[in-house]
């Protein structure tokens, strides 16, 4: 509940504070956040690749909103449904595997789908992009204000986490968590480990893919770098120091990533090495990132008063 | 009608055969153990019978039913639970979600997988609480599973299996490094079991051994030497001379 009230308040007050475009990138990057740490924090699986699903999805809607002018709603289940069916194919692909191999392997499934999208250009506009992507009303509200466009994305960020809120104290998180925890007992108490695994993958596809359509909306352009291993990374970065291990934490992490890029990138070229430490910072005192210290900070404070 | 039943159940690990032609018929209802020194197949013979890993030959029949090479998370799911030699629990979990996993599982229908709230599960959440209970862990539910003592883990080990409402138990040494006091709870736990589930118990203290057994079976270099009641057992001269004598003296 507490939390709640927060990420509401966020919400209201962080247009004020930067550009609604960067306020709405912020949400935007929360939803893959959240996606990614179904896998992560829940199934303690490492994709390196879920920019696959974010990337795969923003192309399809993308040219579909360009070229044949869909709706927003078809956009937005075009993506979920190409994030979830990319999250299949490499999920089914990966989820045999474990430790090094499977890391390697999604992001080995990722460059794949980068040089499909860096060669065919005729499509995807290869290194340039694919610029031109509407955003189309939706009620007949217009979305080109931007600020509108935030409370869009907004609502759905908070759809998003709900959804997620739901799936994650559903049997189906228990199970997950299950797994990560020991994989052989998962087994042996009767849960087709893989099945689960390519589950998670699956709507830890959607929720990229829906993060995916929201990006290429927002900035009117598929970059090459949505569908690249750096995104892929990032958004493994954000999760980590927001804290993998709580639901919000991809959240946070997401603030302080997309704040932290946005605002440094302008005044120090060399904003990345700050990125770095606050991970070394995180690796070696807070293995639970952000809401660990926070957390650690709050008995502190208790004890001492 | 055996409950369950092995034919020349076979397991090579290479040139190695730690389970040569085992043929074994569990009854229902009976405390069977499996008693043998150090390596003889006793737990290979356990991940042979939940299907962990599939024999390299022979058949395995549950209820009658042909189960050989069934994988085990679907072995579990006809009814066959087990407990591990080594600890082998959800560390981060609480007791309660750790046995609720394991309650869950045997659930016919999944209807709510992925959205109804784990709480509203009553009857699950009632069998798992009551597998708590049983081995004495209701107080500690909240607690995370690695904050417990390794007594407890043990306890904790053996109410992962119970939660399944298995029809087989399959018990890898529960004992296994408990202290003498613990060692005294947890055999009379095993004997609390007697009557409600059909046990198959692989155990090294002769003292469990000949106190709940119903029948006993004895391995040695991967094969079964002897079978019979305990009193029949402690007469054998080939038990005495491989596994009495030897090892356990
Ligand atoms: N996965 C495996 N791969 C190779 N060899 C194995 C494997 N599992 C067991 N073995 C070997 O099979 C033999 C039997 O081992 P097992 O664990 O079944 O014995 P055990 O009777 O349970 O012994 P203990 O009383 O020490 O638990 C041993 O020699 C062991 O090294
Ligand atoms: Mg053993």
């Amino acid at each position: 509940m507490r939390a709640l009230v927060l990420i509401l308040a966020a919400i209201c007050v962080l247009p004020l504070i930067v550009r609604p475009a960067i306020a709405a990138e912020i949400w935007i990057f929360a939803i893959f956040g959240l996606g990614l740490n179904l896998l992560l924090g829940y199934t303690g699986l490492l994709s390196f690749g879920q920019s696959t699903f974010f990337g795969s999805a923003a192309y399809v809607a993308g040219y579909l909103l360009k070229h044949h002018a869909i709706g927003l709603p078809l956009a937005l289940g075009v993506g979920i449904g190409i994030g979830a069916l990319s999250a299949l194919l490499v999920g089914y692909l990966c989820v045999q595997r474990s430790g090094l191999y499977f890391i390697m392997l999604t992001f080995a499934l990722n460059q794949l789908f980068y040089f499909v999208a860096y060669q065919w250009t005729s499509v995807t506009g290869g290194e340039d992009g694919m610029p031109g992507i509407p955003r189309p009303a939706i009620l007949g509200i217009g979305l080109t204000e931007p600020l509108h466009y935030y409370l869009l994305v907004s609502a759905l960020f908070l759809l998003a986490l709900g959804l997620m809120k739901r799936i994650v104290e559903s049997p189906l998180g228990k199970i997950l968590q299950a797994i990560r925890e020991n994989e052989v007992r998962a087994d042996a108490v009767g849960y087709n480990v893989p099945r689960f695994k390519l589950a998670a993958f699956v709507i830890g596809g959607a929720f990229s893919g829906a993060a995916g359509v929201l990006y290429a909306m927002l900035f009117g352009i598929v970059p090459l770098e949505a569908i690249g291993f750096v995104f892929s990374g990032n958004v493994v970065f954000a999760t980590l120091i927001g804290g993998s291990g709580s639901l919000y934490g991809p959240i946070i992490g997401s603030f302080v990533f997309i704040w932290l890029s946005e605002s440094m990138s302008v005044v120090w070229a060399r904003w990345p090495l700050l990125l770095g430490v606050a991970f070394v910072i995180v690796v070696l005192f807070f293995r639970g990132g952000v809401v660990e210290a926070w957390s650690r900070l709050w008995r502190f404070s208790k004890r001492t008063a | 009608m055996a409950l369950l039943e092995t034919h020349g159940l076979t397991k090579s690990f290479g040139a190695l055969t730690a389970v040569n032609a085992v043929t074994l018929r569990v009854e229902a209802g009976a405390v069977h153990s499996v008693i043998g020194p150090n390596g003889a197949g006793k737990t290979t013979l356990f991940n042979l019978l939940t299907g962990a890993f599939p024999p390299s030959s022979g058949q395995l029949f549950f209820d009658g039913k042909d189960i050989t090479g069934t994988p085990s998370h679907r072995v579990a799911h006809l009814g066959l639970a087990r407990s591990f030699q080594r600890t082998n629990v959800f560390p981060a979990l609480s007791l309660l979600d750790n046995v609720w996993i394991a309650a869950f599982a045997r659930n016919v229908s999944r209807r709510g997988l992925t959205w109804r709230r784990a709480q509203h599960y009553p009857e699950t959440t009632e069998r798992a609480r009551s597998a708590l209970a049983d081995v004495g862990l209701a107080e500690k539910a909240n607690h995370l599973a690695r904050e417990i003592s390794h007594g407890e883990q043990r306890q904790l080990e053996l109410a992962i299996a119970l939660a399944a409402a298995p029809r087989v138990l399959l018990l890898d040494e529960p004992a296994a490094g408990l202290s003498p006091d613990e060692t005294r709870k947890m055999v009379a736990l095993v004997r609390a079991l007697r009557g409600r589930y059909t046990v198959v118990l692989i155990e090294h203290k002769m003292d469990i051994i000949m106190n709940v057994s119903d029948r006993i079976s004895v391995m040695h270099f991967g094969s079964l030497i002897a079978e019979g009641t305990p009193a029949e057992i402690q007469r054998n001269p080939d038990v005495r001379r491989a596994y009495l004598g030897g090892a356990a003296a």
